[in-house]
């Protein structure tokens, strides 16, 4: 029996459909800020949403990878979020949000200098004490190269994964969107970073912008996962012999659950035949 | 200072002092004693939810209208009839078998709440809540007992006390403590057994408050049982909560039910917020809810 498990991003427009559907779906993604200044009742309601289904706590505001410390009323935020509904883990995009006060709203991706490595390792090893738990870190999705590197994604990364305490969280749809708009292979990525830290994946749509010449693939969360992002799970799952978490994203334009869940048993499907590829990596599931 | 050494006006204020003292206590050792996390529960089961938010009579109404949206049942007025697609196969759970045989011929919607075959399949819901603690089992209510004889205890004696002194003093001007102390055992008696425990309670509003998301989509649902969006939302927040024009027939069926549940609705408002009163708006996006985030990016 396989210990991957498969899960939703938790929305208020799907919890009639991932509550009725708990039999297909193993956990539930819960985007932390939205909590954060929640009033009491809406924070007990996530704890009694706990108590149904393994539950993760996934950060979008504390801008670990930057050279500036992470606010601690931030981490204490995470930290009081996770003593309420102790989550099996919590996790934080590695992105630049904010600077000289600004918040720009968006998860960018910082310059990929030695600065930002040790700005992330120093974030990473402060939320660590302060939640009690490291955070598993999150790849972002970039519309430019950012400005000021000295590297590239597939190095800054790995350097930053295995210099902390930190699982990773790869999400496929932003590689898969780096990749195309950036030209370089999202295969030979995989093979540059330390696959055998991956703990959780996620999988998301998006859409292409721009016009003829200069488009660009957008993950907007709005689109079903297409297929290149599939072979990619199915290319980690090969690779990675410790179990894994896939967490379908969705932020709006739903389709129904049952497409959702469609989507979902893709994924099952696609990290079954990963498995398959490699047999010998993967003798612990047998086991199990 | 003895208490019962005390005139008449001043030991009526002092009892009545003590039987606040007595109510309050009542009322927070049955919430703390009935108070725990949060179970887990069938949430894939809209009748066990009804049965928690609204008994019997409630799960009875969800079933029903669960039955019309499938097309297994036929409303016509306040009459309900199996329809030509119906069968017993048709349907798993046994309170939708039962529906089914009562309908077989046409009768009043209504009827289903004097059906004594119809009670026993809600039965296995409530053990079920029972065994969740969210209803009252056997041990809570013997609970229950044990704390209002406690206060009932000490109230009556404290004015059994003071009766026989002014007695004993040749005092009979002992009405308004007898009367006093018979408002206050009432008003034990009623406090001492809500319906819900105090868990039960919670789980209410805390599903009220996961579902709120559903609850603002009412009047876009579509019956035809494409998706349990419908039921879960009558199981939620009532039948009452089924807004839109295509449940009209639910307001001709279960008008009792719309009263019950506007107050249920109003009374619940405030727990049915949106989740998103950060800055994502429920979105993995990286606070981007002011106009456009230029995707995701996460």
């Amino acid at each position: 029996m396989s210990a991957d498990r498969f899960g939703l991003g938790w929305r208020p427009r799907l919890a009639a459909g991932i509550l009725a559907n708990l039999d297909r779906i193993d956990i539930v993604e819960v985007i932390a800020d939205d909590y954060f200044r929640a009033p009491r009742h809406e924070r007990r309601a996530l704890q009694t949403l706990a108590a149904q289904t393994p539950v993760t706590l996934h950060g979008v505001s504390l801008g670990l990878a930057s050279a500036v410390p992470v606010e601690t009323r931030r981490l204490d935020d995470m930290a009081r979020l996770c003593s309420e509904v102790a989550p099996e883990f919590w996790s934080e995009h590695l992105a630049f949000v904010r600077g000289g006060g600004i918040e720009i709203g968006h998860l960018a991706a910082p310059p990929r200098t030695e600065a930002t490595i040790e700005g992330a390792l120093a974030n990473l090893a402060r939320a660590k004490q302060i939640v009690g738990i490291a955070p598993q870190v999150e790849n972002v999705a970039t519309l430019i190269d950012p400005p000021g590197s000295d590297r590239d994604e597939a190095s800054w990364l790995a350097a930053i994964v295995r210099n902390s305490e930190s699982r990773l969280l790869l999400d496929l749809h932003n590689l898969h969107a780096n990749a195309v708009n950036f030209n370089f292979a999202a295969k030979g990525f995989l093979a540059r970073i330390p696959v055998e830290r991956i703990a959780t994946i996620h999988l998301a749509g998006g859409k292409w912008i721009g016009r003829n010449g200069a488009q660009r693939l957008l993950d907007d969360h709005l689109h079903d996962v297409p297929d290149p992002v599939y072979e990619l799970l199915e290319e980690v799952a090969a690779r990675a012999p410790q179990p894994l978490t896939v967490i379908l994203e969705r932020d709006g334009n739903f389709p129904s659950i049952e497409s959702l869940l469609v989507q979902l048993d893709r994924a099952r499907q696609a990290v079954a035949g990963g498995r398959a590829r490699t047999p010998h990596l993967h003798r612990h599931e047998v086991a199990a | 200072m003895n208490p019962f050494d005390l005139p008449g006006p001043e030991f009526l204020l002092f009892f009545i002092g003590l039987s606040a003292l007595a109510l309050i206590a009542l009322v927070v050792t049955r919430k703390v004693a009935e108070s725990s996390a949060a179970p887990k529960l069938d949430l894939s089961d809209p009748y066990l939810i009804a049965c928690l938010r609204g008994a019997e009579p409630e799960t009875l109404r969800v079933a029903a209208v669960s039955l019309i949206d499938r097309g297994l049942l036929v409303a016509t007025g306040t009459q309900l009839q199996a329809s030509e697609k119906a069968s017993a196969e048709a349907v798993r759970r046994p309170i939708e078998k039962e529906l089914l045989r009562k309908f077989k011929r046409a009768g009043e919607a209504s009827s289903i709440f004097d059906d004594s075959r119809l009670s026993a399949t809600c039965k296995p819901y409530e053990q079920t809540l029972k065994n969740a603690g969210l209803l009252p089992s056997e041990a809570i209510a013997g609970a229950r007992w044990t704390r209002l004889l406690i206060a009932c205890g000490v109230l009556g004696g404290v004015a059994i006390i003071k009766i026989l002194i002014a007695l004993e003093r040749g005092r009979t001007n002992v009405w308004f403590l007898i009367i006093l102390t018979i408002v206050a055992i009432v008003v034990a008696v009623k406090i001492s057994f809500p319906r819900l425990t105090e868990s039960g309670k919670a789980m209410i509003a805390d599903l009220q408050n996961l579902y709120s998301g559903l609850k603002d989509r009412a009047l876009s649902l579509r019956p035809g049982g494409a998706t349990i969006e419908p039921m879960m939302l009558a199981a939620v927040f009532g039948v009452a909560a089924l807004e839109g024009a295509d449940f009209a027939f639910t307001r001709t069926l279960f008008p009792r039910a719309q009263a019950a549940d506007s107050w249920s609705s109003s009374s619940t408002a405030s727990c049915g917020s949106s989740s998103c009163s950060g800055s994502s708006c429920g979105s993995s996006c990286g606070g981007g809810c002011g106009g456009g985030c230029g995707g995701c990016g996460g």
